[in-house]
């Protein structure tokens, strides 16, 4: 085996990657036919699905982008993230019905109260994320990289506590608020207001992200820091400053998801953000971790996956498998593609 | 040259006095002090681990002296945070070059300029360190990890001029260039010099150094050894033998 691994000829470079290439190719033809099949069973049922999988992706997206920012920067996997967007959830529900007094059945008064709801919570978010940043990670950041990563499970166990104490053990209901009209229906395919709002919030949100990173000063800077930190300290960037503005955006963002996700699911419950996040994280890593666009991709792909497997009628494994696809992706991605679907395969990680 | 002597009677433009550098247990300089004046090339010469590179580190702030004093134009910037120091008009192209390697050339040249105030006339400066490397202009908009040794050390020279530097560090600018290369960017430091800008230079090739210095220093595990003109170093019978392979 060894002296046919010396010589580099055409044949003994492709088989390895033949045989996985066949394999995984295999498991993707194989949800292709299920998919299929379902499509040709039901196509109405198919398409809804689809969109249901979609508003579903957008929430995911923007978790998951949370992760990859954070990830980009420190090289840290930021397990509190996942509850920092549940506490957002809370944050939505109190600001609307305590603040504002939003309920059922406003018509659309509920706008500039969801505006507003969604501006605090982001903010919310933000400045929590970039406290937890400061308290528990940055005396960690000579630290090796194994301390933080510890440190960040044991601040997700905090937030959760603190989510505990503050809203009790049972689910907390949002009001209803987003009506279930249908934008359109079409060949028995319904699509309900509910889940465009989901859309609509979350596109802009993404655009600005964008724009941010990639046209603005501070993006500029958050993208030097991320490549090279002294490099970035000595051409003038303040290194922690951008730092915590990360944890800010990252923050911020899933604010935004846990008002779409309360908003649009009307329950919260403290443990839920743990559960999301890890979704959200495999999400990010399908993609490729700190690739934006890839976080993106991956959490449609994964919100896709999620609700084929639960809403489609022909033989498919159910909710109850929905966790065990999940992360059995999350490990193939890890295996075989570790640097995901859109990220580079370069030393210092993409 | 003349400038150089004229200078030195001035306050200098950087000076250390005793300084003592750590990292982390190890005691890497053992009380380094060094003058710049206004005007001047200097060079640090010195064995590898001798403290070049620590003493440009404790200057921009990335490695802070636990004792002694950093001036620079007569104020104290010992304790300075690293991103402060640039806006003094201290700029590094460091050891290692640290160019962002996802970023374009056009993109590294204008991070040099980050702390700019005048967007004006950055434009106008990237023109001219296009000038001085025209093979970064065909290069533009290539990422920065993508190119040669040679012109990663020509994006990370016109990173640090972006910054419009009253002082400039350069650490091992001809490290693993090819001899032509080196001629080339040693033309460019005098180049610069002479425009007005003031050089602390680290290099391993202590004959061109000395070729382009006015002043030089020794360095030997963490002291300052030996000072003086880059002339009188340069038929200095220590200095031929150790550093520039004469038996």
């Amino acid at each position: 085996m060894a002296a046919d691994a010396s010589v580099p000829t055409l044949a003994n470079r492709f088989q390895r990657p033949s045989v996985v290439g066949a394999l995984g190719m295999l498991v993707v033809l194989g949800a292709a036919a299920l998919l299929l099949k379902n499509l040709t069973v039901s196509p109405s049922r198919f398409f809804e699905v689809t969109l249901i999988g979609l508003t579903t992706g957008c929430v995911y997206a923007l978790v998951a982008l949370g992760y990859t920012l954070v990830y980009g920067i420190l090289e840290l996997i930021n397990f509190a993230h996942g509850d920092v967007f549940m506490l957002g959830g809370m944050f939505t529900i109190t600001y609307s019905t305590h603040f504002f007094g939003l309920h059922s059945g406003q018509g659309f008064a509920i706008v500039p109260i969801v505006v507003a709801t969604l501006i605090l919570s982001m903010l919310s978010c933000g400045l929590i994320n970039a406290a937890i940043e400061f308290v528990a990670y940055r005396p960690l950041r000579k630290a090796p990289r194994l301390a933080p990563l510890i440190t960040a499970i044991g601040v997700s166990f905090i937030i959760q506590d603190v989510g505990l104490a503050w809203k009790g053990p049972n689910y907390v209901t949002a009001p209803d608020v987003f009506p279930h009209t249908k934008v359109f229906s079409f060949h028995g395919v319904d699509y309900g207001w509910n889940k465009l709002i989901v859309v609509a919030i979350t596109i802009p949100v993404l655009l600005g992200l964008l724009y941010l990173v990639q046209q603005t000063r501070q993006g500029k800077a958050m993208r030097a820091t991320a490549q090279d930190k002294d490099a970035a300290a000595i051409m003038g960037i303040n290194v922690n400053r951008t730092i915590s503005f990360t944890f800010m955006i990252a923050g911020s963002l899933a604010g935004a998801a846990g008002l779409c996700y309360s908003l649009y699911v009307t329950t919260v419950r403290y443990d839920q953000g743990f559960q999301l996040g890890l979704i959200a994280f495999t999400a990010a890593v399908l993609g490729g971790i700190g690739n934006l666009p890839g976080a993106v991709l991956g959490a449609v792909l994964i919100g896709l996956i999620q609700t084929w497997n639960e809403g489609l009628p022909w033989h498919m494994p159910g909710s109850d498998w929905t966790q065990s696809i999940v992360f059995s992706i999350l490990i193939l991605i890890l295996v075989f593609r570790p640097e995901g679907l859109l990220g580079e395969r370069t030393p210092e990680g993409g | 040259m003349s400038n150089g002597n004229a200078a030195t009677a001035a306050t200098p433009i950087l000076q250390l006095s005793d300084i003592h550098t750590y990292y982390g247990s190890i005691h890497a300089l053992k009380g380094i002090s060094l003058e710049v004046h206004d005007g001047e090339i200097v060079t640090l010469l010195g064995a590898n681990g001798a403290g070049k590179s620590t003493t440009l580190r404790s200057i921009n702030g990335l490695n802070r002296p636990r004792q002694g004093h950093i001036r620079f134009q007569g104020r104290d910037i010992t304790s300075v945070p690293a991103h402060e120091i640039v806006k003094r008009g201290i700029a590094q192209s460091p050891e290692g070059r640290r160019l962002f390697p996802r970023m374009t050339v056009i993109e590294n040249l204008e991070m040099g300029a980050f702390q700019r105030k005048d967007r004006s006339e950055i434009k106008g400066d990237m023109d001219r360190v296009f000038e001085l490397f025209p093979r970064l202009h065909e290069r533009r908009t290539q990422k920065a990890g993508t190119m040669s040794g040679g012109e990663q050390q020509m994006c990370a020279i016109g990173r640090a001029l972006m910054a419009r530097p009253k002082l400039l560090l350069l650490d091992e600018p001809s490290l693993g260039l090819a001899p032509i290369f080196v001629e080339r960017i040693f033309d460019i430091i005098k180049q610069i010099n002479e425009q007005g800008t003031s050089i602390l230079l680290v290099e391993q090739n202590a004959l061109m150094a000395l070729e382009a210095a006015h002043r030089g220093y020794v360095l030997e595990t963490g002291r300052i050894v030996l000072a003086d003109s880059a002339e009188s170093l340069k038929t200095n019978e220590q200095v031929r033998k150790t550093y520039l392979g004469e038996t």
